[in-house]
């Protein structure tokens, strides 16, 4: 060993120890930054290939190509309102928790996930009266992979949203400890634009 | 924190508590440790350069000849070559670097384990799980042009989970760095590798989840149908992007680091304005972002972006040459400031003793201006053609045999040749045993002399002979850009670049076989903490260091502990650069 090493053995003033939080206490914040920026890139290529096929689809593009199918507008903008509340009910249990209100972040918690399966009964509920088959055409096929990619995404959001809540039940939650709860309320609020935008494109502008 | 009268107990930001080193296999299977997960990715891309390297030689053998196919068929041939790409870049260049930033970039920062070890882990596994299920749909006839429409399937899937599994470790080493970095490590004092990492993590991260949107989109289109992006022949035209400049540029930024971290300890001296270290890594970071480059061959939207393509391409290769050229100036005037300067000791890298890993620096940091300038030139000409002026019906170089010369320079010159530089230099920390220099030197004279001779001949036969780099979509014009090989030169100028992906080979090879000589077999010199005299703190701690041995490092009030000790000769709590600047004003 060199003489560096024993330095480092050594004690001497300036040796720090931290037995408490971190120095710096973000990294699952900084690393759910990261998911989504990688998950908004995802979207963003998949909902650009579908544009630029668009763009090439016709004289009319958007009109020629959604020829005979019906898009249950109603239904998807009350799906999109349910999730804009569950953005809300989310932001307001990790207000909660960085009041430090057990209960009250359970409940926003508990709501937000409500929401978010109710969101996917009425999707399922709009895809399947739309009678779209995969395969069926070129929309079809392009619809079907956005809107899954999109889907995908709020699973994984909310599957992220009730592990922080179990962990949150396992004591987990209060005023030192949000970041968790924070990261997962920041990947939903990612998930619920990238369906936003996927809605957009897909079944306004189609 | 920094109470003296404390022991240090810190166990480390979100990574948590980690179980201590099992040594049985089960122990390797479960483990959350970097410096394990590190090893791991090191040794399996390593044999990814090997298999890379064998399927490169194929095809080019295949392009030697003018009767067509000789090694390889249509289909066949672009499974090799496909595979080629999918196997040097997915399969060894990020995962080798990614490997060394998971060991060295905790030890760098101060943090005792990477961020999220167990993703780190689960990253690994997933990587070589994918990675084996690539090959195997390869060998079931998958893959783009595969005749086995479920190995086709298979082939997107691998894709797919070596995507997310590179992504998961890209953003565990990212996060360490951002917000895992000791006491005293800021940002502006970070060490160039460490540096380097988080660049291209972050640029992975934005650039490779394009790919993942892409891969959702030709999974369902291939699997269900109808197949408007052409099936099987129309999946490599969407993802060739990740191969080519200017993404390439973003893979080779830690070399960049790996080349500032060498160059700077021969030099025994801090830049004077870091910054500018920093700045010149993030220019070629961000400059190769190449999604764009998916216009340039499927021409899906090519009337939005028409016009503007060309000063794109320009634009993108100035910036990636202006970021390498600086910091390689940066270094280099780094390098005349300490000319006069003593050798604190005989173990000491310097250029004067240069050793493999110094070399082999030199070497890849040239190479990559030499890609970037070279990337320039044919993106101007290209710009020429596109906006009309100068054509005369030639094909654009991006679609000839100058891709694959530029892929030849970065991968095997400044990809693997970095990382002979970095593995020579970091072995000591990570083996706690050097490898043997004269087999070192061996393969870097092979990896650098076989790159420029890989890159030489499909360069030469792309500019005069206009041999396509690959045709796009349409099935049965594989067999006709085989035979596009005429006596025009293409002929002789393929064996050429054959040739140097031998000697590539040939020193990958010594690579391997060097550590499994100096590591595995143990015949390499043991060694000590810091037998480089380098700068930057990871040369603290003992070799290897043992687990969470970064979290009891001294109080860093610099990215270059070890300089700040030997310039104020008595500890650890000097001011750095800061220091070594204001010695240098004070007049004797």
């Amino acid at each position: 060993m060199s003489d560096t090493t024993s330095t480092v053995e050594a004690p001497q003033p300036g040796r720090y120890s931290v037995p408490g939080p971190p120095p710096r206490p973000r990294s699952q914040l900084v690393g759910t930054g990261f998911a989504v920026a990688a998950g908004a890139m995802a979207v963003a290529g998949a909902l650009g290939h579908y544009m630029a096929r668009r763009h090439a689809s016709g004289v009319d593009p958007g009109h020629d190509w959604l020829a005979g199918q019906s898009v249950p507008n109603p239904q998807l903008v009350y799906a999109l309102i349910t999730l804009l509340v569950s953005v809300v009910t989310a932001h307001w249990a990790v207000w909660a928790s960085g009041r430090g209100e057990r209960g009250h972040t359970w409940v926003g918690m508990a709501l937000t996930l409500v929401m978010g399966l109710a969101f996917f009964n009425m999707v399922m509920f709009s895809l399947n009266r739309m009678e779209f088959e995969v395969g069926s055409g070129e929309w079809a096929t392009l619809a079907y992979a956005v809107t899954g990619l999109s889907l995908a995404i709020l699973i994984v959001g909310m599957f992220y949203l009730g592990l922080m809540t179990l962990r949150s039940l396992g004591g987990s939650v209060g005023r030192d400890r949000s970041t968790p709860l924070g990261a997962a309320v920041f990947f939903w609020d990612f998930a619920v634009l990238a369906w936003a935008a996927t809605w957009y494109v897909v079944y306004v502008v189609k | 924190m920094t109470d003296a009268t404390t022991e240090a107990t810190y166990s480390g930001g979100s990574a948590g508590p980690v179980p201590a080193e099992d040594p049985t296999a089960f122990g390797w299977l479960n483990t959350a440790d970097h410096k394990r997960i590190g090893r791991l990715f090191i040794a399996c891309s390593l044999l990814f350069a090997l298999a890379g390297a064998v399927a490169d030689l194929l095809v080019r053998f295949d392009l030697a000849s003018s009767d067509g196919h000789t090694v390889l068929n249509g289909d066949s041939f672009v499974q090799v070559f496909t595979f080629t790409r999918d196997s040097l870049v997915l399969g060894m260049l990020i995962p080798l670097f990614l490997g060394i930033a998971i060991y060295v970039v905790p030890l760098q920062v101060g943090a005792p384990n990477i961020a999220f070890g167990r993703a780190a882990a689960l990253s690994f596994w997933g990587w070589l799980v994918s990675a084996g299920v690539l090959v195997g749909a390869y060998i079931a006839n998958g893959g783009p042009a595969g005749g086995f429409s479920d190995g086709v399937d298979l082939h997107l899937l691998a894709l797919a989970g070596l995507v997310i599994s590179l992504l998961t470790g890209a953003i565990c080493v990212a996060v360490t760095t951002l917000t895992m970095r000791a006491p005293g490590m800021y940002m502006d004092r970070t060490p160039p590798f460490a540096w380097s990492a988080l660049v291209t993590a972050s640029m992975l991260v934005v650039s490779l989840g394009v790919v993942l949107g892409q891969i959702v989109i030709l999974y369902i289109e291939h699997r269900y149908g109808p197949r408007f992006l052409g099936g099987n022949y129309g999946i490599w035209s969407r993802i060739d992007w990740m191969y080519r400049t200017p993404q390439l540029f973003i893979y080779v930024v830690p070399v960049l680091g790996v080349v500032a971290e060498i160059m700077l300890a021969a030099a025994r001296r801090w830049v004077f304005e870091p910054l500018a270290l920093y700045f010149t890594m993030g220019l070629v970071g961000l400059f190769g972002f190449g999604a764009w480059a998916n216009f340039g061959i499927t021409n899906e939207g090519a009337d939005i972006v028409d016009g503007l393509e060309g000063i794109v391409l320009v634009g993108l290769y100035a910036g990636a040459l202006a970021g390498v050229a600086g910091l390689l100036a940066l270094l280099g005037f780094t390098l005349w400031q300490s000319r006069n300067r003593p050798r604190p000791r005989s173990g000491a890298v310097s250029l004067t003793r240069p050793n493999t890993a110094v070399v082999a620096a030199f070497g890849a940091g040239t190479l990559i201006a030499v890609a970037a300038l070279v990337g320039l030139i044919g993106a101007g000409v290209d710009w020429l053609q596109i906006a009309g002026r100068g054509t005369d019906g030639n094909a654009p170089l991006r679609f000839t045999t100058w891709v694959t010369g530029q892929q030849s320079l970065l991968i095997y010159g400044a990809g693997l040749l970095g990382g002979l530089a970095a593995l020579h230099w970091w072995a000591p920390k990570i083996w706690g045993r050097r490898l043997s220099e004269p087999a070192g030197f061996a393969s870097l004279l092979a990896i650098g002399g076989g790159a420029l001779v890989a890159w030489l001949g499909p360069t030469l036969s792309g500019v005069f002979t206009e041999q396509p780099q690959f045709v796009y979509g349409a099935p049965l014009l594989t067999t006709r850009y085989a035979s596009q090989v005429d006596d025009s030169g293409a002929e002789g100028l393929s064996a050429l670049g054959a040739v140097g992906v031998v000697i590539v080979l040939v020193g990958a090879a010594l690579v391997v076989l060097n550590l499994l000589v100096s590591v595995a077999m143990r015949k390499g010199a043991e060694t000590e903490a810091d037998p480089w005299d380098g700068l930057t703190p990871e040369w603290l701690l003992p070799s290897p260091p043992p687990l969470g041995a970064a979290a009891a490092l001294p109080e860093l009030t610099s990215g270059t502990p070890l300089l700040d000790a030997e310039l104020n000769g008595n500890g650890l709590n000097g001011t750095g650069a800061a220091a070594e600047r204001d010695a240098d004003e004070v007049p004797a």
